[in-house]
C-alpha cells in the first residue's frame, strides 16, 4: 500500500492521479513497503491522533478521451477538503467510488487504500416479471456519457423499445442527468379492454439518494381492437398528450430490500400533468404515499413487517368535478407482486388477480367478463411475519417462511361521485385476505409461493383461495 | 334487438358538432339523420379525441353496441339487428341499389376529395383535430391527408385528370338525383329511406361546411329542387325540437368562404378567443425558450470574449 510522504508542517504534498488505459492510480512513494520504519512511525501517529496534511495540487494525466473536468469534478472537491491524513484516506475512498460510479473506466485503483471497496457499476433494475435486452455505449463524446438502447418485454404483455442517455455532469445541475426516448405498448385487453400505446420522452432532472424529479412528455393512445370495451372505457379511447412532472421522495432505512427485518421506509410520489401551453393536454394531479416498517422479534430471525399505501388522483382545469379521470392514471389493485418490497403506491394485494378488484362495468353484449376500470382513490395495508425455517439447508440459502394478512380498497371520486363517497361505506367494502408461504430470494428478486385465503371480497372481484406464485424486484 | 330495452337508453356517439350541424363529421351525420328520419328518440354523445377511429359513429343501448366498422356500417348493422329499419323490402330493388351506389361511391368520393384536397383540409382540421393538442393534431392531419390521397389514387402526374373526373361524376350524380327527385318529398316512394339519410347528409355538409369557393358546392347549388328537398327535410326532421325556424340553406354563410366570412354565432367568437389565448401562451413559451438559449450562449461565450480582450490589451 502506498502512502503519501510524511510531511513536515511547512511542506505540502503533491497528489497525482494517473489515468492510463482507464486506470486511476495515486503517485507512489518509492519507499512504500510496510516494513519501512518511516511508514511504521506514520501508522503509529495515525493511530494516536489526526495527522495534519494539506493537498497542494491534483494532477490528472494519461486521459486521452475523457475530459479533464469530468474526472476533476468527481475527485477534486472531496480531496481538497481533507485536512488530515485520515480524512485524505477517506476522501480517496470517496473519489474512488465516484469514479467507479461513472462506469466508463475498465478499472479504478487507488494504491493508497487498503483494498478499495468494490462498488457495483450502474445497474439495470429490471422490472419485475420482465425480460430485457440492452446495448450500452459508454463515453462516446468524452463527457462520461452512457448511451443505451433497450428492448423490454414484460410478462404482463407490455413491451418497450427505448433509447437512453445518461450524463454524470450536465452544466449546473447538481446531480446526473438522464433522458429516455421510448415507444411502449401495454396490453390491458384481458382486464380492462384497452391497449395503451405511448411515444414519449422522459427527462431525469434530479436524481439523488432521496429525491427524484422526472419530466415526461408523451403521445398516448388508447385503443380497443377487440371492440368489447365497456361504456366508460369506450369514452376514453383516443389520443392524448401527457406532459407531467413527477417528484419522488424515498427514504428507505430498512436493512434489506428483499427481506427487511428492521428499519422503516417512507415514499411519497407527486405527479402533476398538463404542464404545457396547450390546454388540451392531459390535466391531472396524482399523489401516492407508502409507509413500511420492519420490527425484529429476536427469535428464528423473525420480523414483523407492516405497511400502508394510499393514493388519490383527480383531474384539474375547468369542469374538473364533472370530468372523468384518465384511466391509465387510476389505481388498480391486485397482481402477482408482494407488498413487502414494493414502494410504488397502492397496488399489490395477495390473492387478488391483476386489476382484479374495484369499480367494474359490464363489457359489450356477448362477453360475460367485466372491465375493471380503476379507482380514483385507493388504500392498501398489510402485516407480514417472516421467520427462518427449521431446516439448515434452507436457512443457508435465505429461504424463509411467512404468514401474512392484507386489505385494500379503491373507489371512484370523479364525475361527481365524490359527493356519494362515505368513509364507513369505503371501510365496509374493504377486501381482505390472509395466507402463509415460503419466500425464496433469487439474486435480484424475491419469489414467493403462498397459499392465500380470501376472507372478504365484493361481487365480481377476481379472487379465489389457493396457491399463488409472486415475484418482486 | 329483442325489444326489451328502454328506448330512452339509446345513445349515438359521434364526432363533435360544428358549422351549425349536430355532428360535423360526414361519416357520422348519415347515422344521425337516419335515426331522426326513423323518429327514434336517442341521445347524442361525442368523442373528439379519436379522429382516426373506424368505429365512429357507434350506437349503444345498455351493453348492445353497433360499431360503424361492422356489417357494412352502423346503419346496416342497426337494420340487421332489428333496432330500426327504414329500408324493409327494398334492399333488393335494382333502382334502389343503383341510387345507393351513386351516393355512397361517386358522391362520397367527391366529398372526400373536396374536404382533404380541394379545400386543402381547412374544414377537416376544425372538424377532426381542433380538440386535440396541436402536435398530435398536426401529425394525424398530415397522416390522414396522405392516406386519403392514396385511397383516391392521386399522384402528381394524374392529379388534374383525377380532379376533373371526380367533379364530372359528382355533376352527373347530382343531375341524375335531381331528375329522379323532381318535386317529390323523398327520393324513393313516399317515405324516408336510408338513401335520404345519406344524401341529405351529403347535401347539408356540402352547403354548410364547404366554403363558397368550393367547386362541389357550386355544382350542387345549381339544382334548386335538391336544395328545396334538403331544406324541407331539415326543417321537418332535424329541427322539430328547435323553437326558431332555420334560415334557408343556400344563404348560410360558410366559415371558410374567404374574406367576406363573419363569425356567425357566439360559440365561434368564444372559440376564436380560446385560440387567441392559446396562441398567446404558445408565443410566451417560445419566447421563454429563446431567452433561455440566448442567456446560456451569452454566459458560456463570456469567458472566450474576455480572453480576446486580454490579448488585445497585450
Amino acid at each position: 500500500m502506498a502512502n503519501p510522504t510524511e510531511n513536515p508542517p511547512n511542506r505540502e504534498p503533491k497528489y497525482e492521479l494517473d489515468i492510463d488505459e482507464g486506470e486511476l492510480e495515486e503517485a507512489e512513494d518509492e519507499d512504500d513497503t510496510a516494513s519501512n520504519p518511516r511508514t511504521e512511525s506514520l501508522f503509529r501517529r495515525m493511530r494516536s491522533a489526526p495527522v495534519p496534511v494539506r493537498v497542494h495540487d491534483v494532477i490528472v494525466k494519461g486521459n486521452e478521451k475523457t475530459k479533464d473536468h469530468i474526472i476533476e469534478a468527481e475527485v477534486e472537491a472531496v480531496i481538497r477538503e481533507a485536512n488530515t491524513l485520515q480524512e485524505l484516506l477517506e476522501a480517496s475512498r470517496v473519489a474512488n467510488s465516484n469514479l467507479r460510479a461513472l462506469d466508463i473506466f475498465d478499472s479504478v485503483n487507488i494504491t493508497l487504500d487498503s483494498g478499495p471497496p468494490e462498488l457495483p457499476g450502474t445497474t439495470n433494475v429490471a422490472k419485475s416479471s420482465s425480460v430485457e435486452a440492452s446495448l450500452k455505449y459508454k463515453n462516446i463524446f468524452g463527457y462520461g456519457d452512457i448511451w443505451d438502447g433497450s428492448m423490454v418485454y414484460g410478462l404482463d404483455s407490455s413491451a418497450e423499445v427505448g433509447l437512453g442517455m445518461y450524463l454524470p455532469r450536465f452544466k449546473a445541475l447538481p446531480t446526473p442527468f438522464s433522458s429516455r426516448l421510448y415507444l411502449s405498448t401495454q396490453d390491458w385487453l384481458k382486464f380492462s379492454s384497452y391497449e395503451e400505446r405511448s411515444l414519449g420522452l422522459s427527462l431525469g432532472l434530479l436524481s439523488s439518494k432521496y429525491h427524484e424529479l422526472v419530466y415526461t412528455v408523451a403521445w398516448r393512445s388508447l385503443i380497443d381492437p377487440s371492440r368489447l370495451a365497456s361504456e366508460s372505457i369506450r369514452r376514453q379511447l383516443g389520443h392524448s398528450l401527457l406532459s407531467a412532472l413527477k417528484y419522488t421522495f424515498k427514504y428507505d432505512q430498512r436493512d434489506s430490500y428483499l427481506r427487511p427485518t428492521s428499519g422503516y421506509a417512507f415514499s411519497s410520489t407527486s405527479q402533476v400533468g398538463g404542464l404545457a401551453p396547450d390546454s388540451r393536454s392531459l390535466r391531472f394531479f396524482k399523489q401516492e404515499i407508502d409507509l413500511r416498517c420492519a420490527v425484529p422479534l429476536g427469535f428464528y430471525a423473525a420480523a414483523l413487517n407492516f405497511g400502508v399505501s394510499g393514493g388519490v388522483t383527480f383531474p384539474w382545469g375547468s369542469g374538473y368535478k364533472n370530468r372523468a379521470s384518465s384511466v391509465p392514471e387510476r389505481f388498480f389493485l391486485g397482481g402477482n407482486s408482494s407488498p413487502v418490497c414494493s414502494l410504488s403506491g397502492p397496488s399489490a394485494l395477495w390473492g387478488f388477480s391483476t386489476r382484479g378488484l374495484g369499480p367494474n362495468e359490464a363489457r359489450r353484449r356477448g362477453d360475460v367478463e367485466r372491465d375493471f376500470v380503476g379507482g380514483d382513490a385507493a388504500v392498501t395495508a398489510f402485516a407480514d411475519l417472516s421467520f427462518d425455517l427449521p431446516v439448515r439447508w434452507l436457512r443457508e440459502r435465505g429461504v424463509h417462511g411467512h404468514v401474512f394478512a392484507c386489505a385494500g380498497n379503491t373507489a371512484k371520486l370523479t364525475e361527481n361521485e365524490f359527493r356519494n363517497f362515505s368513509g364507513p361505506k369505503f371501510l365496509e367494502t374493504f377486501r381482505t385476505s390472509v395466507g402463509a408461504g415460503i419466500v425464496l430470494p433469487v439474486s435480484l428478486f424475491r419469489m414467493e409461493i403462498n397459499y392465500c385465503h380470501i376472507v372478504k371480497k365484493q361481487e365480481h372481484d377476481r379472487a379465489k383461495s389457493g396457491f399463488f406464485l409472486t415475484f418482486s424486484a | 334487438m329483442e325489444g326489451d330495452q328502454d328506448t330512452s337508453d339509446f345513445t349515438l356517439v359521434t364526432r363533435k358538432p360544428c358549422f351549425g350541424l349536430p355532428t360535423a363529421c360526414p361519416n357520422c351525420l348519415p347515422a344521425y339523420i337516419y335515426l331522426k328520419l326513423a323518429q327514434l328518440p336517442f341521445q347524442l354523445a361525442f368523442n373528439s379525441t379519436f379522429p382516426d377511429s373506424e368505429e365512429l359513429p357507434y350506437f349503444e343501448s345498455g351493453t348492445y353496441v353497433a360499431y360503424n366498422n361492422e356489417d357494412g356500417g352502423v346503419i346496416e348493422k342497426l337494420e340487421k339487428d332489428g333496432i330500426v329499419n327504414l329500408d324493409s323490402q327494398l334492399q333488393s330493388l335494382p333502382d334502389y341499389l343503383s341510387l345507393k351506389a351513386l351516393i355512397v361511391s361517386w358522391l362520397e368520393e367527391a366529398l372526400t376529395y373536396e374536404i382533404w384536397v380541394g379545400t386543402e383540409g381547412v374544414c377537416a382540421s376544425k372538424i377532426y383535430y381542433s380538440d386535440l393538442p396541436w402536435v398530435i393534431g398536426k401529425v394525424l392531419f398530415y397522416k390522414q391527408t396522405y392516406l386519403t390521397k392514396n385511397r383516391l389514387g392521386l399522384t402528381k402526374e394524374n392529379a388534374e385528370q383525377r380532379e376533373k373526373l371526380i367533379y364530372k361524376r359528382a355533376s352527373e350524380a347530382y343531375e341524375a338525383l335531381s331528375t329522379r327527385l323532381g318535386e317529390q318529398k323523398f327520393l324513393f316512394e313516399d317515405r324516408p329511406l336510408s338513401l335520404d339519410a345519406f344524401f341529405l347528409s351529403h347535401m347539408l355538409f356540402t352547403i354548410q361546411v364547404l366554403p363558397e369557393t368550393s367547386v362541389l358546392r357550386r355544382k350542387l347549388l345549381e339544382h334548386s329542387n335538391l336544395v328545396r328537398y334538403a331544406e324541407r327535410l331539415k326543417s321537418e326532421f332535424l329541427e322539430e325540437s328547435s323553437s326558431s325556424p332555420s334560415p334557408p340553406l343556400h344563404s348560410f354563410p360558410s366559415s371558410f368562404s374567404g374574406k367576406g366570412s363573419k363569425p356567425k354565432s357566439k360559440p365561434k367568437a368564444e372559440k376564436s378567443e380560446e385560440e387567441k389565448k392559446f396562441k398567446k401562451r404558445a408565443r410566451f413559451f417560445l419566447a421563454a425558450q429563446f431567452l433561455a438559449v440566448v442567456i446560456y450562449v451569452s454566459v458560456m461565450g463570456g469567458g472566450s470574449s474576455d480572453e480576446v480582450e486580454y490579448e488585445d490589451d497585450d
